[in-house]
């Protein structure tokens, strides 16, 4: 469809041959000499005083070469916990030693007194005065008591008037809602627009429930490894698994108070991220402590129980969700009111709870989300963070809805998605986004318009939408005398990111694609870049690399003028030589010539850079449809078809495209279906892969994707942010699918064979 | 991984003496043992491999249609064998629901079943088939009847130095098959299994048997259920009344997989379903 030669063209990825050959280098391949193996000494408690930690022992043990507690960070930033922990599998020490085993063995030897505490994981009880606090005793108020505690502030502030009659009657209405007082809360956001409660009153059809979504983790094949060398001069080295390693040096240099230039982060081929590869003091942090120490290399590397433990999985949460409708289909009103399961410090993606709105005109909305804290490890990015368990919620009550007006799901959510120029909620107006096209387009592709159906089987239909992030990068490109190019720059790849720049670069350049060649830096070496997280990369660095490369046909133009006597007017850029347009015959000079020319000129050699940072980003729509067959004895669910599109602006590389639409529709699969980190009493019950599932390529049909191409007026030849949106609405898809096949709705995910055999007995459909 | 003491004998008799000997493990696949050592839950001092043994793997059948298994046969080999897919289809079943190919490729059916897991996936089908057990140390051989074999979860009537060498199936029966409720399609562990084997003369079901694993610290015959059906002609009825009478035979745990509720309504759901199908197989 277009008139490019290498963007748009499903092209292999630059890293398919040392990946393939196992030739890429991961973090536990980096072994420099005289390394040491670093082991984390963790918290057997999920709640406790720490009453003593005595490594006396472990010191004897040969071999050992260092211990670190907190005391042992000048910083004093909390890397280790000292006086209580709040999470099974906390941090309190770490050890290095000359191996494996002795490091195992010194953990063990390192005696830690506790005092065990309550322990709370549901963030229900939490929230509830009967919780054990976990930090401190502080409260916040719920929705009702907000506004009316808001109303009584602003009449005792009044100056003029004496309201006191006034406020002793709104602190009486305030114990109307004894039960909104929240405890162990960790953040709050609330959002507001239009009233609610005027849009519920003119509706003729409301639904309200409540979600319960896992806590989920992002299973990236590599656990967190790292690999730290304090030399003598102070300058510190960390080969990092990381998707941002300027990131991790300036979250090294914060922690640990060393000058940010004294640190080189080397980021190694990531065995996938997620938004869980950007934590500095899981492994980082105690490497680089360690190697300081003990003079020597020193390798973190978690197990896979350490990761369930330790990592920083995606949030669970309860969403109770309202929404309202009028009989003719019009959704008027939606309030939701969340609780986010934050662990044990704030971080939860608690801002996501408005994506409920969707892409839908709701002319009215209220939002008030709570991060929760628990005995568990803290949270951090899963693709899209927060938009799944949102999503998850909004799009299945609209589906109960539109069962209840009698209408097709599909048509339901065309007729109330938003168009181009309408309001948002959040300011401005609606960009030209493929929301309903990219909803037909997965119709038309599912069969929807004649969808079939034998028993027990069902289809199933969600929408979700996110958009890509943004942030700084800097590519520089240089043109050789053998008419190739190199690409240096400082971003780790992610899902093909390095493809992505190197076809755009061969692009602008004319230069074959084989003949163009991408080197990553170091943060000593390399100019800076964001994190690969966000669905940013292709968005930045490709408008990055864009910037570079016609920087270089800049120099290219002109080192072609000059050579050919000739105005940079008459010149064309082309299958890798410079053309005079007007020639006759046709006259020309290869790249490789003009780059050889490059080096006895005074300009000097061809050498593009590249320099962006912001521009604002457009939204992306993924859909999705499941057909499902629920056998209502055993309660499996086995899926016949899972067809996912998505407005992706312009594929890059489609192939790359699909690997994304198809992975991320993937995981929300898994999170509907069967991942879930499970927590008893004293912490999570399934660190590992036996009890906590993830799908393999038997679970499920290959997910047919299809490419919708709405450009996004700042991305490079339109692209937006692919990775992030897919894995939005599976979670929703699946459950609509399951309850069209047998008629229960699922509010709480997975939607394991139990709870489907619970509901199906509990509405006599059961066997 | 701790270190140990590494042995390859090449005897029996050897093997025996070796494992009689205070925290000594037997290496048979390996698939349970060491990925227990690499996690340190397993910190054995010495190790005994039985690869070098002659004559313990491989699968036989005699003029009477009996079959031997070797234990050290490997459970991608059961599942194939053409012999134990016809006469013995819910070991094959079993067999192949064990973890990966490669796993399966190195994992051996006396490891699966020496380990005693109650979830253990060709358990249940060595129930149906009246598996004997051959186990041989330095003292002498014996047999025991496999529904014999298991006192508790991990826990077995070997004693220390004994090893099982072989597994003997009688003339089968002729339908039978395997069902394991789980979550996942592959690589799953059971949150029960059910075989049912039978035999059927002119319409009327002779001999039935149902095997039961994951529902009880050990896996268990549903002898209730099985007496039920002798003699009868199947009708949906009589399978329910099966189904029901090897759910009440079971004492299964509620845990993090699944309640015990649950459990019991699959024996039933499962038992009524492994019937039928063994019946169409007869």
């Amino acid at each position: 469809m277009s008139d490019y030669s290498v963007v748009g063209k499903k092209l292999p990825r630059v890293d398919a041959v040392e990946k393939v050959t196992g030739a890429a280098q991961y973090g536990a391949d980096v072994h420099p000499a005289g390394m040491l193996y670093g082991k984390i000494v963790r918290s057997k408690h999920a709640h406790a005083k720490i009453l003593s930690i005595d490594t006396s022992e472990a010191e004897k043990l040969p071999g050992v070469r260092a211990i670190i507690t907190q005391d042992d960070v000048p910083s004093g930033r909390r890397v280790f916990a000292t006086d209580k922990v709040l999470y099974l599998g906390e941090p309190l020490a770490a050890v290095a030693a000359t191996d494996a085993d002795v490091a195992e063995e010194a953990a063990e030897l390192i005696k830690i007194e506790y005092e065990v505490l309550p322990v709370v994981q549901d963030v229900m009880e939490s929230i509830k005065p009967s919780a054990p606090r976990l930090h401190g005793d502080e409260t916040k108020d719920g929705p009702h008591r907000r506004n009316i505690s808001a109303e009584i502030k602003e009449l005792s502030s009044d100056q003029e008037e004496d309201n006191s009659d006034e406020i002793r009657k709104l602190q009486a209405e305030l114990e109307k809602y004894s039960d909104e007082v929240y405890y162990n809360i960790s953040a709050e956001t609330h959002n507001e627009a239009g009233d609610v409660e005027k849009g519920f009153a003119e509706c003729d059809i409301v639904v309200e429930d409540t979600y319960v979504i896992p806590r989920v983790h992002q299973t990236y094949m590599e656990p967190h490894v790292s690999v730290a060398s304090a030399d003598s001069s102070g300058k510190i080295t960390v080969w990092a698994s990381t998707q941002g390693p300027f990131a991790i040096r300036s979250g090294i240099a914060g922690t640990l108070g060393i000058p940010l230039t004294q640190i080189n982060v080397i980021g190694t081929t990531m065995g996938g991220g997620f938004g869980g590869r950007f934590g500095v003091i899981i492994t980082h942090v105690p490497a680089v402590l360690l190697s300081q120490k003990s003079g020597r290399p020193v390798r973190v590397q978690m197990t896979r129980e350490e990761e369930f433990l330790d990592g920083r999985p995606a949030p669970g949460c309860v969403i109770k969700l309202k929404t309202g409708a009028t009989k003719d289909g019009h959704i008027l009103a939606r309030q939701a009111l969340a609780f986010w399961d934050s662990g044990s410090v704030s971080g939860a993606s608690i801002g996501s709870t408005i994506r409920v709105r969707g892409v839908y005109k709701i002319p009215n909305i209220k939002i008030d989300a709570y991060g929760v804290h628990t005995n568990k490890s803290g949270t951090a990015a899963y693709r899209a963070p927060g938009a799944p368990q949102a999503i998850f919620a909004g799009e299945s009550q609209l589906d109960d809805i539109a069962a209840q007006i009698g209408m097709d799901p599909v048509k339901f959510r065309l007729m109330n998605m938003r168009e181009e120029g309408d309001s948002v909620p959040a300011g401005g107006s609606e960009p030209k986004v493929g929301y309903k096209e990219t909803l037909e387009a997965v119709a038309d592709a599912a069969g929807w318009w004649d969808r079939e159906a034998d028993d027990n089987q069902g289809w199933g239909v969600a929408v979700g939408d996110w958009t890509n992030g943004c942030g700084p990068g800097g590519v520089y490109v240089s043109v050789h005398e053998d008419g190739s190019a190199r690409i240096f720059h400082g971003s780790m790849d992610i899902t093909g990111t390095d493809t992505a720049i190197t076809q755009i670069i061969a692009e602008i350049l004319t230069v074959p694609y084989e003949n163009v060649t991408i080197r990553r830096g170091d943060t000593d070496s390399a100019p800076y870049s964001t994190g690969s997280g966000g669905s940013v990369v292709t968005f930045t660095m490709g408008n990055t690399a864009k910037l570079a490369a016609e920087d270089a046909r800049r120099r290219i133009l002109e080192l072609a003028a000059e050579r050919l006597n000739t105005n940079e007017d008459n010149l064309e850029l082309k299958d890798g030589a410079v053309h005079i347009v007007t020639a006759d015959p046709p006259k020309s000079i290869l790249l490789g010539e003009l780059a050889a020319y490059s080096l006895s000129t005074t300009g000097g050699p061809i050498v593009g850079k590249g320099s962006f940072a912001r521009q604002p980003s457009t939204p992306a729509l993924a859909a999705q449809i499941a057909k499902v067959e629920v056998d209502p004895d055993t309660g499996r669910t086995r899926v016949l078809k899972l067809v996912a599109s998505q407005d992706v602006g312009f594929a890059i590389n489609p192939m790359a495209v699909e690997g994304q639409i198809e992975g991320g529709t993937v995981q929300g699969y898994a999170w509907a279906m069967m991942e879930e980190m499970q927590y008893g009493d004293n912490g999570n019950v399934n660190p590992g892969f036996v009890d906590y599932r993830v799908p393999t390529s038997a679970d499920l049909p290959t997910v047919e994707s299809v490419i919708v191409e709405v450009p996004a007026p700042n991305g490079p030849y339109g692209a937006k942010g692919v990775g992030e949106p897919p894995i939005t609405p599976t979670l929703a898809t699946m459950a609509n699918a399951v309850k069209d096949a047998v008629g229960i709705r699922v509010t709480e995910l997975p939607i394991k064979p139990e709870k489907v055999v619970d509901a199906l007995k509990n509405n006599g459909h059961g066997a | 991984m701790k270190s140990f003491e590494f042995f390859e004998p090449t005897t029996l008799a050897e093997a025996s003496n070796l494992f009689a000997k205070e925290h000594a493990q037997l290496l048979a696949g390996g698939t349970d043992l060491v990925i227990g050592m690499k996690a340190y839950t397993e910190t054995p001092a010495s190790v005994v491999s039985l690869e070098k043994i002659p004559g313990l793997t491989g699968i036989t059948v005699d003029n009477d249609n009996s079959i031997t298994i070797g234990a050290m046969t490997k459970v991608r080999e059961v599942e194939l064998s053409n012999d134990i897919r016809q006469h013995h289809t819910a070991l094959a079943e079993g067999a192949s629901e064990i973890g990966s190919i490669q796993i399966r490729n190195l994992a051996t059916i006396g490891g699966n079943i020496a380990h005693a897991s109650p979830a253990a996936d060709t358990v249940a089908g060595l129930l149906v088939a009246d598996a004997q057990v051959n186990i041989a140390s330095a003292n002498g051989e014996r047999s025991v009847p496999i529904n014999e074999l298991f006192t508790g979860p991990g826990q077995t009537v070997l004693k220390p130095g004994e090893i099982i060498t072989q597994f003997r199936l009688p003339n089968p029966a002729s339908g039978s098959h395997y069902i394991k409720h789980k979550i996942r399609e592959v690589m799953d562990l059971a949150f029960i299994g059910v075989a049912s084997a039978v035999d059927v003369q002119n319409g009327v079901i002779e001999e039935a048997r149902i095997g039961l694993a994951a529902v009880a610290p050990t896996p268990i015959r549903a002898t209730e259920a099985e007496d039920l059906l002798k003699g009868k002609r199947p009708t949906p009825e009589l399978l329910q009344q099966a189904g029901e009478a090897a759910a009440a035979a079971t004492s299964p745990i509620s845990d993090l997989r699944c309640s015990a509720e649950h459990r019991k309504e699959m024996v039933d759901v499962l038992t009524r379903r492994t019937l039928q199908n063994a019946l169409d197989r007869a």
